[in-house]
């Protein structure tokens, strides 16, 4: 079967082979842990501890804030130690809740739980969801409750399970499909309950042959869902190439997924949706990987959500001999945050951790020269933009230009224009500043 | 690890493509330029070797020299120079002096492209503007492609004056011309870009596509499939659209601004070639696209993923190329129908030019007549060529001049020569009752500006004034003794050659049929 894929994009090195070695170990933390209350697009959940307090794992310790919110639950048992604003990964100041780690990981009462989830009613699912503190866990962060709540639920055709993991290093999708197969499906199934017209398809990358035979296992014989592999090429998980993909259908800027009939959904998310309706599991735990060349031994953990990244590079056995540490990211190399420091929790929505021995960026930099107008930006763009075209009005502060005649607030900021760019330009900066000066003068 | 240590913060993302700097890309242009130079270096030798070498190692230290008296970082190393410095040199006769490569590559350097901002900001392509910068102020040396003392012309010179030319020589790069003029070689340097992404396939696609439609419909030898392969390989069509129009920084953005772009070379490059008296149609051609790329920028650019309800993909190619084809098609029409309204037009034109032409060259004569006798010899004569020692020349019409008095005072003869260096030359000649040549007119002349053109100069018709012989006789060297002998115009021995023969096939006439 010829291999589905989008028009543009880039083929980065991808460098998976490091952290898929060997089976994902799980990683428990003896330091504190640390949780955020801003995990999740939407308003911060209202912290319903305070310091002192003895809190299990499992146990809710900040309540979702109004509707487009979500839970934030301990990983772990212990006391809360702090209730103050940290440092998170992009560097930025948030308030957070600070558990101090008795080890002892003791369940909350109902946490494991087994129910028969085959025979939940629509509300039983998204109720559990909503306890459960789900959100997207491919990097975004939605509340999924949110996500899967709809008024026409018969409007959606496609429920589509995100396994493309198209950003390089990272492999803890890749895993989690190798060896929770089972779950994930289980869990598409539950979604699929809520959507009685839509077809599950779980779109996989070629580059992940075990991963799509595990998953054709599991749906073998299934009616309603099936895995589409799909061409290795970034930004393939992108959620508005996916779509394009997958149903044939695209998206405009301010249009939602379920506009045209599409709800997408990264596997790992459905594999917390599983684990909360058959075993009352709130999301404590995700699989995430610790990469890149300054690390000794790059591996894909099962760590709970809180867990100090400091603490996860001792895990994967530190920096390599002789290796300085340049640039840690939350995330891959194309769209992670850069952190200013390792002392940062994982959180719910970050799935890597990608560190660097050398920094591109200050290397582009000295290789910089005057754009060419050579056009790879647009022959790569995933959106069909012309990213020269917007550098320009954008340099110009051309916003009305860039806006409506070039379709610059398309840009889904996927890097591919400034990865390729011969004259090293930094075309994303500047369409990440004309953005958001356009959505700031919109607001007001 | 350090507690404290700062680690380096950025916007994503974080990598790039390590490989793809400004440099590789012009290190791709410059490789894929290798198979034409060598062949270029092997056919002509050494001198073309110091043509290449003195053009690259002045286009780059006049880079080096501008940026260190302006105060600018040195970028040198983006490697432009020598990119625009090799394609100039291809674009030289093989045994130009050696004065050209460097004043073109300095002239390219300093004023195309530093002067307006340097590179990216240039909006002429610089090799090409050097080109035609050399062609207006040095015509002789720039169009003399002749090689060990033995001149002869381009393909396409040589075809238009009605030779036979072999088009697989001129395919393969055996033929005359410019230092980068095999096809073959030009063909796998395009070839290679087009596989490495230097280049897209819009630009030479629709370029050579709408030349080959135009060359079809307007050329002499129309669809005939020799025709067209030597139209497409002889000249700089294969150098201007695999090379020169995809220059990136002086060609649109947009696939769809390369279509147009290509397409508008193609058409401009084929009128030159068809109706133009320029040997270098696509120099000019695409010069003077290059100056609308700000308003084909101006074209919407195309909708992006979600505004076309998912069929953007299927349906984007084939409508710009049925617009670009019905543009084409309707601007192919609208010329053939000018041509057709301004042929009658043209000819009564040059009907009143041969009367003042006549008058021109036999001042004394009060009237012209037709003389029966002469009219037969002439129709006797046919289509055929006078006489083969004087090349491809004809007799058209032969008048007997009266004065007041109804006394013969002269003759005038109006001959053609084929073998013009860009078509027909036909002169009126004008000779007294005993021979002597009184004075000659062109009413044709299309040669080269500045050069061939330059027949109709006094400094070189003067010369048969007043002279009576049997036949003129050419002198090369320019350094005539005899009153028969007529100087070359430098430059421009075609062009000589043919109104010497047309003369003389006056005279012989004269000979044969009056005196």
């Amino acid at each position: 079967m010829k291999l589905k894929t989008f028009r543009g994009g880039i083929h980065p090195p991808e460098y998976k082979e490091l952290s898929l070695g060997s089976p994902v170990k799980s990683f428990l933390p003896k330091g504190d842990l640390v949780f955020p209350v801003n995990q999740h697009i939407g308003k911060p959940a209202k912290p319903v501890v305070a310091k002192g307090d003895q809190v299990l794992a499992g146990q809710v310790i900040a309540e979702a804030d109004g509707f487009v919110s979500a839970n934030i639950v301990s990983s772990c048992s212990g006391r809360v130690k702090a209730i103050e604003e940290r440092r998170v990964a992009s560097g930025a100041k948030a308030m957070c809740i600070v558990i101090e780690n008795d080890g002892e990981y003791t369940p909350f009462e109902g946490v494991g739980q087994k129910h028969n989830a085959g025979t939940f009613s629509s509300k039983d699912i998204l109720d559990a969801i909503s306890r459960a503190g789900i959100v997207g866990m491919g990097g975004a962060g939605f509340p999924t409750h949110v996500k899967l709540t709809s008024k026409t639920p018969d409007s959606i055709e496609y429920i589509i399970a995100n396994g493309s993991e198209c950003e390089p290093y990272i492999t803890c999708d890749d895993r989690l499909m190798q060896e929770k197969s089972r779950g994930i499906y289980e869990g598409l199934r539950l979604v699929l309950q809520l959507f009685p017209d839509a077809m599950g398809v779980i779109a996989i990358e070629d580059n992940k042959p075990e991963a799509i035979k595990a998953m054709e296992a599991v749906c073998a014989g299934e009616k309603g869902v099936m895995v589409q592999p799909v061409m290795t090429k970034y930004p393939q998980g992108g959620e508005r190439n996916l779509i394009s993909v997958v149903s044939g259908r695209d998206l405009k800027f301010g249009q939602l997924p379920a506009d045209v009939g599409c709800i997408v959904c990264n596997v790992a998310s459905l594999y917390a949706i599983y684990r909360a309706c058959y075993y009352s599991e709130p999301l404590m735990k995700r699989y995430f990987t610790v990469s890149g060349d300054a690390v000794a031994n790059p591996a894909t953990f099962e760590v709970p959500i809180g867990t100090s990244c400091a603490e996860l590079v001792e895990a994967a056995g530190g920096m390599k001999p002789g290796v300085t540490l340049k640039k840690a990211l939350s995330g891959g190399p194309m769209m992670g945050i850069a952190m200013p420091s390792l002392d940062a929790p994982v959180t719910k929505a970050s799935n890597a951790l990608t560190l660097l021995a050398e920094d591109e960026v200050e290397t582009a930099e000295t290789q910089q020269t005057a754009c060419i107008r050579c056009g790879r930006c647009s022959r790569v763009c995933p959106i069909h933009l012309i990213p020269q075209m917007m550098a320009d009005a954008a340099e110009r502060k051309d916003y009305e230009k860039y806006e409506h005649k070039l379709y610059g607030l398309d840009c889904i900021a996927c890097g591919s224009c400034t990865y390729i760019c011969p004259a090293k330009r930094p075309l994303m900066q500047l369409f990440k500043q004309a953005k958001a000066e356009i959505m700031a003068a919109k607001r007001k | 690890m350090n507690e404290h240590q700062l680690l380096n913060i950025s916007s994503s993302p974080h990598v790039r493509d390590g490989k793809l700097t400004t440099g590789k890309v012009m290190l791709d242009v410059i490789l894929s330029l290798m198979p034409v130079t060598i062949v270029g270096v092997i056919r002509y030798g050494f001198h073309a070797f110091l043509v290449i070498l003195l053009s690259v190692l002045s286009a780059v230290a006049s880079e080096y020299i501008f940026d260190r008296i302006t105060k600018r970082p040195n970028t040198i190393t983006d490697g432009s120079a020598v990119v625009t410095g090799l394609l100039l040199a291809l674009c030289l006769p093989p045994k130009a002096p050696l004065y050209l490569p460097i004043l073109g590559s300095v002239f390219a350097i300093v004023v195309v492209k530093c002067l307006f901002g340097g590179l990216g900001k240039n909006f002429l392509n610089p090799a090409l503007t050097a080109r035609c910068f050399l062609l207006i102020s040095f015509g002789t040396a720039m169009t003399n492609y002749s090689v060990d003392s033995v001149s002869s012309a381009t393909p396409l010179a040589a075809f238009n004056a009605g030779e036979s030319v072999n088009v697989m020589s001129v395919f393969l790069g055996g033929s005359t011309g410019v230092i980068g003029s095999s096809a073959l070689a030009l063909l796998l340097g395009g070839l290679f870009l087009l596989v490495t992404g230097g280049i897209s396939w819009e630009i030479p696609v629709s370029c050579i596509a709408v030349f080959t439609l135009f060359m079809g419909l307007f050329g002499e030898g129309g669809f005939t499939p020799s025709y067209l392969a030597l139209q497409i390989c002889g000249g700089g069509l294969l150098m201007g659209a695999f090379f020169m129009a995809t220059d990136p920084v002086t060609s649109p953005v947009t696939s769809r601004g390369h279509l147009v772009y290509g397409a508008l070379v193609g058409l401009i490059g084929g009128l030159f070639r068809v109706f133009g008296s320029s040997a270098d149609s696509f120099s000019y051609a695409i010069i003077i696209t290059n100056m609308l790329v700000p308003f084909i920028d101006k074209i919407p650019v195309p909708k992006p993923l979600g505004y076309n309800n998912g069929e953007y993909k299927e349906r984007e190619f084939p409508k710009a190329a049925v617009n670009l084809t019905v543009i084409t098609l309707v601007a192919g029409l609208v010329l053939s129908g000018i041509y057709a309204m301004t042929k009658s037009k043209i000819e009564e034109q040059e009907l009143a030019d041969t009367l003042a032409s006549y008058q021109e060259v036999c001042p004394d004569a009060f009237s012209f007549e037709f003389d029966d006798d002469l009219d037969t010899a002439i129709e006797s004569l046919g289509d055929d060529v006078y006489d083969e020692s004087f090349g491809r020349t004809y007799v058209n019409t032969a008048v007997v001049g009266y004065d007041e008095d109804g006394e013969v005072v002269g003759y005038v003869l109006s001959v053609t020569s084929s073998d013009g260096y860009d078509g027909d030359i036909t002169l009126s000649i004008g000779l007294t009752t005993d021979g002597t040549v009184i004075k000659l007119a062109f009413t044709t002349l299309t040669e080269t500006a500045g050069m061939g053109m330059r027949v109709d100069e006094d400094a070189f018709k003067g010369q048969f004034e007043g002279v009576n012989t049997d036949a003129f006789i050419l002198n090369k060297s320019g350094d005539s003794t005899e009153d028969n002998e007529i100087d070359t115009v430098s430059g421009a021995s075609t062009s000589s050659g043919a109104v010497v023969n047309a003369v003389n096939t006056a005279l012989a006439f004269f000979a044969e049929y009056i005196g």
